[in-house]
């Protein structure tokens, strides 16, 4: 009967927006609508009433009239009287009576047609509805896309399917999104049902917008082969090796222990100890994590002053992530040699934590397992303290080096600064050369000047007289006005005494 | 001021001096004497011009050889002046 009023009303074999919304409000005329819904049953009641439907006032749709025509019983007008009233205010109500009114079963076909109705219904009474807090809540985002594709259901017939097609686009886009909402909130019938209905694979949401879609991280992969062979190189060209113990080691372990191994003939060509291989495995991977840790950062740190190679700084850069036991023992192996003796020196940190390091590494020769964290992070620091003060006597020339590079390195930047032109670095080199010289010089005139004046420590005057001599102040320029000029102004104020308040002046002269 | 201190150049040039490193460095040359507070902030001044002279005077020698890279020949030459200049 539905069915028939539909094709009867239409006369369209393909089933429209309207003809699926009739059939709702067919099958779910049973049901008594919610409050709203009374008035206008009440207006539908007082409508049937009078025989003929043609007082509805909907001169906007021809077919309420058509419907009206065709009714032949209180039923079917009570039908149309619903349907007329309902189309008579507007999609929307229609939808919202569909809504309040569907029964749990399958309203939906598993048609593709079906399926973009019951979203806009859904949608819009959402939209209207503050009430239905779960299916609005629900479905706040279909408003949006399905909005345009409901504005177009409104006209005529011959559009229908334009905007069903409209539709099922809005609706596809928004179903991804539905679908979440959805999921969220209480499974109500209808919500249930829709998700049932819409058998239309999702796309995903990244392929909709492409704009949301997350790539995955790119790990940097580390090229493993590479890395052995760079060490096997460097350690066969630093040391000799011991054939048979790295060939053991590798044959039987995994990849990163073929990297730790490689390292091992260094260490065990330097170092003597290297019996307890296999009970100290375990205990190695930890304290190895430690070495890794603190021998990168030396590493880094040796690399910002200069005085270790680029070996080490590429390696440590190249294997953090794979196994920083190896980047530590390599470097440390290659250089063991020079600095077994030159272990006692160094205060500085960065030798420290080598030395350690290397002192490490005749007691663990096994290398480092997966990364873990740094659980022995108390371990390393021990040694430390202890090995240190025996050994500061005697500083070696590399500890020497590297804070007096880091000191000259500042002037030379600002050399480049000033000359603002690229420079070699030979030229470089050259001019930490001659800041060498420069401070020498500039020592042994203070200390004549200082001697001159009777005193033992150099003094500002010293300084000043300095300056003039070498022609920088004269009675033109003062040394006040030099200060001023090149120094910042926390340096200018300690420099230049100055008048406060109450009687003082700072710095007091 | 005639010399800004604000760098206009990508790279920042520290402005801070480095007391300790100069304070280090006057020891080890000359551990009999000692160096007072605001001196070695002097000595900075007298470095930062010494560099700038030095810098000025490679350029200098660039130019008149028309290199477009300065190399250690023109900071050779100009190190001979400048030291010569330096020296109290």
């Amino acid at each position: 009967m539905a069915e028939a009023m539909a094709d009867s009303y239409d006369g369209d074999s393909e089933p429209t927006t309207r003809t699926l919304l009739r059939r709702v409000l067919d099958t779910a005329d049973t049901r008594t609508p919610r409050r709203r819904r009374s008035a206008r049953v009440g207006a539908q009641k007082a409508l049937l009433e009078p025989p003929s439907s043609r007082r509805l006032s909907s001169p906007t749709k021809m077919n309420v009239r058509r419907r009206s025509h065709r009714v032949r019983s209180f039923g079917r007008l009570a039908h149309v009287h619903t349907s007329g009233n309902v189309e008579e205010q507007t999609p929307r109500t229609l939808l919202k009576n569909i809504l309040l009114t569907a029964p749990e079963s399958s309203i939906m076909r598993p048609e593709s047609v079906v399926k973009p109705v019951p979203t806009p219904q859904v949608v819009q009474s959402s939209r209207r509805d503050s009430s239905r807090g779960s299916l609005e809540l629900q479905l706040p985002e279909l408003e949006p896309s399905t909005t345009l594709a409901l504005g177009l259901l409104a006209p005529g017939r011959r559009k229908q399917r334009l905007r069903l097609s409209v539709f099922q686009q809005g609706v596809d886009q928004g179903l991804p999104l539905s679908q979440e909402p959805r999921g969220n909130a209480s499974a109500s019938s209808l919500t249930s049902s829709l998700n049932l209905t819409f058998a239309t694979p999702l796309q995903p949401q990244s392929v909709q917008r492409p704009g949301l879609a997350r790539r995955p991280p790119t790990h940097r992969a580390v090229d493993v082969g590479a890395f052995l062979q760079d060490l096997r190189d460097t350690s066969l060209a630093l040391a000799s090796p011991d054939p048979g113990k790295p060939a053991q080691l590798l044959a039987g372990k995994a990849k990163k222990v073929d990297a730790h191994a490689v390292s091992f003939p260094n260490n065990s060509s330097t170092i003597s100890g290297e019996d307890g291989v296999e009970p100290l495995q375990d205990g190695v991977d930890e304290e190895a994590e430690e070495r890794m840790e603190e021998s990168l950062s030396v590493s880094e740190v040796m690399d910002t002053t200069g005085t270790q190679g680029s070996v080490r700084t590429e390696k440590s850069k190249r294997h953090r992530e794979m196994s920083e036991a190896v980047e530590a023992k390599e470097p440390e192996g290659s250089s063991g040699d020079e600095d077994i003796s030159g272990r006692t020196a160094s205060p500085e940190l960065a030798s420290s934590t080598t030395e350690f390091l290397q002192a490490r590494q005749p007691q663990f020769l096994e290398p480092a397992l997966p990364p873990r964290t740094a659980v022995l992070s108390s371990e390393p620091l021990e040694p430390l303290p202890t090995r240190l003060p025996p050994r500061a006597r005697t500083p070696g020339p590399r500890p020497r080096q590297d804070p007096h590079k880091t000191g000259l390195s500042h002037y030379v930047k600002l050399f480049s600064f000033y000359a603002k032109m690229p420079m070699e670095k030979k030229a470089l080199e050259m001019v930490e050369k001659c800041l060498d010289k420069y401070f020498q010089h500039l020592c042994d005139d203070l200390e004549v000047f200082a001697a001159h004046a009777g005193r033992k420590t150099v003094k500002p005057e010293d300084l000043e007289l300095l300056m003039r001599r070498q022609g920088l102040v004269n009675d033109q320029v003062s040394l006040h006005v030099l200060v001023e000029r090149y120094l910042p102004l926390e340096y200018r104020q300690l420099l230049i005494p100055c008048a406060f308040s109450g009687n003082s002046v700072f710095p007091a002269q | 001021m005639a010399f800004s201190t604000t760098v206009s150049q990508r790279k920042h040039i520290k402005r801070k001096a480095p007391r300790g490193f100069l304070k280090r460095v006057f020891k080890r040359q000359k551990p009999h004497l000692r160096l007072e507070t605001r001196g070695d902030l002097l000595v900075h001044l007298n470095c930062l011009l010494f560099v700038h002279r030095l810098a000025e005077e490679t350029r200098m020698n660039a130019f008149e050889n028309k290199c477009g890279v300065i190399k250690k020949e023109h900071v050779q030459a100009a190190a001979k002046v400048i030291l010569k200049k330096s020296r109290g």
